[in-house]
C-alpha cells in the first residue's frame, strides 16, 4: 500500500516536470504553418492603413496574414509588396523581380516614419 | 516660362532634400535585462527603421515592439503581454539629434558623437541627453551607427512582479546597430 503511494507521488512528479518543462520551454509560433487569420490583396490591405492606420494596426497586429501583391523591391532577406508592405523573410530570398506573389507572415505594425506596414517571419506560399 | 523655372527650381530642391537622408528598415536593436546565473532575458529586433538627416544630424528610429524576438517563446509572450503591453503600445520611438554632426568629416573609422533626444516606449516619454554613439562611413557610401545605453524600467512605468524580481534586472542594456543607405 505504502509502495503504491510512493509510485503515485513519483508519477505525479515526473508528469509535473514534463508538462512544466514543456510549458516553460514551449516552441515559438510557426507562422508558415499556421492558418491565416486574414487573406487579402495588397492594395486592399494598404487602403485600410491609409484610411485609419491606428484601427488597422489594432486589427492586424500579431495576426497571421496572407497577402497577394506585386513585388516592388527585394533584398537578401526582405520583399516589399506594392511599395508599402515590408516583409521580412524567414529564409533568404531567391525569387526573381517583377512577379506577383502570395506572402504569408505576421503583422508587427505600421511604421509611420516610412509609411509602411511591416510583417515578419514571412514565407512565400505561391508564385504565379 | 516662369512656371517652368519654378518647377525646375522645385525639382532641384526636392533632389537636394532627398539626397540628405539616409535610412534603413532593417536596423538591429537588442535589449538585455539578464541577471547572472538566471536564464538570459534578451531580445533582438532586426526590423528597426532609422532615418538620419545628414544636413543637420536629426535622427529618428522606430521599433515595432512585437518584432522583438526572444529565444524562449514563453518569455516573448510575457514580455508582450505583461511588460511592454505591445497590443496597446505597439511602437517604441526615438527622436533626436546628433551633436556637431557633419557628413563630410566621416570616414572609415569610428567617430564618437553625443546625441540628445526623447525616447517613447510603453506610452512614456523619457529624454536622453549626452548619450554616446559611434558613427562611420563605409566604403559603399552607407553610414554605420552603433551605440549602447542603459534604461531603467521604472522610467517607462513597467512594474516587475515580486515573483520574478530577482531574475530580472531593473536596468536594461540596450544596444543598436544601424547601417543606413542614401534614400
Amino acid at each position: 500500500m505504502k509502495r503504491n503511494t510512493i509510485y503515485i507521488i513519483l508519477l505525479v512528479l515526473v508528469l509535473a516536470t514534463y508538462f512544466g518543462y514543456n510549458y516553460i520551454y514551449q516552441d515559438h509560433r510557426d507562422i508558415s504553418t499556421e492558418n491565416a487569420d486574414y487573406t487579402l490583396n495588397a492594395s486592399d490591405f494598404i487602403a485600410e492603413f491609409i484610411n485609419d492606420s491606428e484601427t488597422a494596426q489594432t486589427k492586424y497586429l500579431n495576426k497571421t496574414i496572407v497577402i497577394n501583391g506585386d513585388i516592388t523591391a527585394q533584398t537578401n532577406n526582405s520583399i516589399t509588396l506594392n511599395n508599402s508592405i515590408f516583409c521580412s523573410l524567414l529564409e533568404s530570398n531567391t525569387i526573381s523581380q517583377d512577379s506577383i506573389v502570395t506572402m504569408k507572415g505576421r503583422c508587427i505594425g505600421y511604421d509611420d516614419l516610412l509609411e509602411e506596414i511591416k510583417l515578419d517571419q514571412c514565407s512565400l506560399t505561391k508564385t504565379n | 516660362m516662369k512656371n517652368l523655372i519654378q518647377i525646375f527650381l522645385l525639382l532641384i530642391t526636392l533632389s537636394i532634400t532627398a539626397q540628405s537622408k539616409y535610412f534603413t528598415k532593417t536596423g538591429n536593436v537588442t535589449f538585455e535585462a539578464s541577471v547572472p546565473s538566471f536564464e538570459e532575458v534578451k531580445a533582438v529586433n532586426k526590423n528597426t527603421t532609422a532615418i538620419i538627416n545628414t544636413e543637420n544630424g536629426e535622427f529618428a528610429a522606430l521599433v515595432l515592439v512585437k518584432g522583438f524576438r526572444f529565444k524562449n517563446a514563453l518569455m516573448e509572450e510575457h514580455f508582450n503581454e505583461n511588460y511592454a503591453d505591445s497590443d496597446d503600445y505597439p511602437k517604441a520611438t526615438f527622436k533626436g539629434e546628433i551633436s556637431s554632426f557633419a557628413i563630410d568629416d566621416l570616414n572609415g573609422s569610428n567617430q564618437q558623437k553625443k546625441y540628445n533626444g526623447t525616447m517613447t516606449f510603453h506610452g512614456k516619454t523619457k529624454s536622453l541627453s549626452d548619450e554616446a554613439l559611434s558613427i562611420s562611413k563605409n566604403a559603399d557610401g552607407s553610414l554605420k551607427i552603433t551605440g549602447n545605453l542603459k534604461l531603467n524600467v521604472a522610467d517607462f512605468d513597467i512594474e516587475i512582479p515580486k515573483i520574478v524580481s530577482n531574475k530580472l534586472s531593473r536596468e536594461v542594456d540596450v544596444s543598436f546597430e544601424f547601417v543606413l543607405n542614401k534614400k
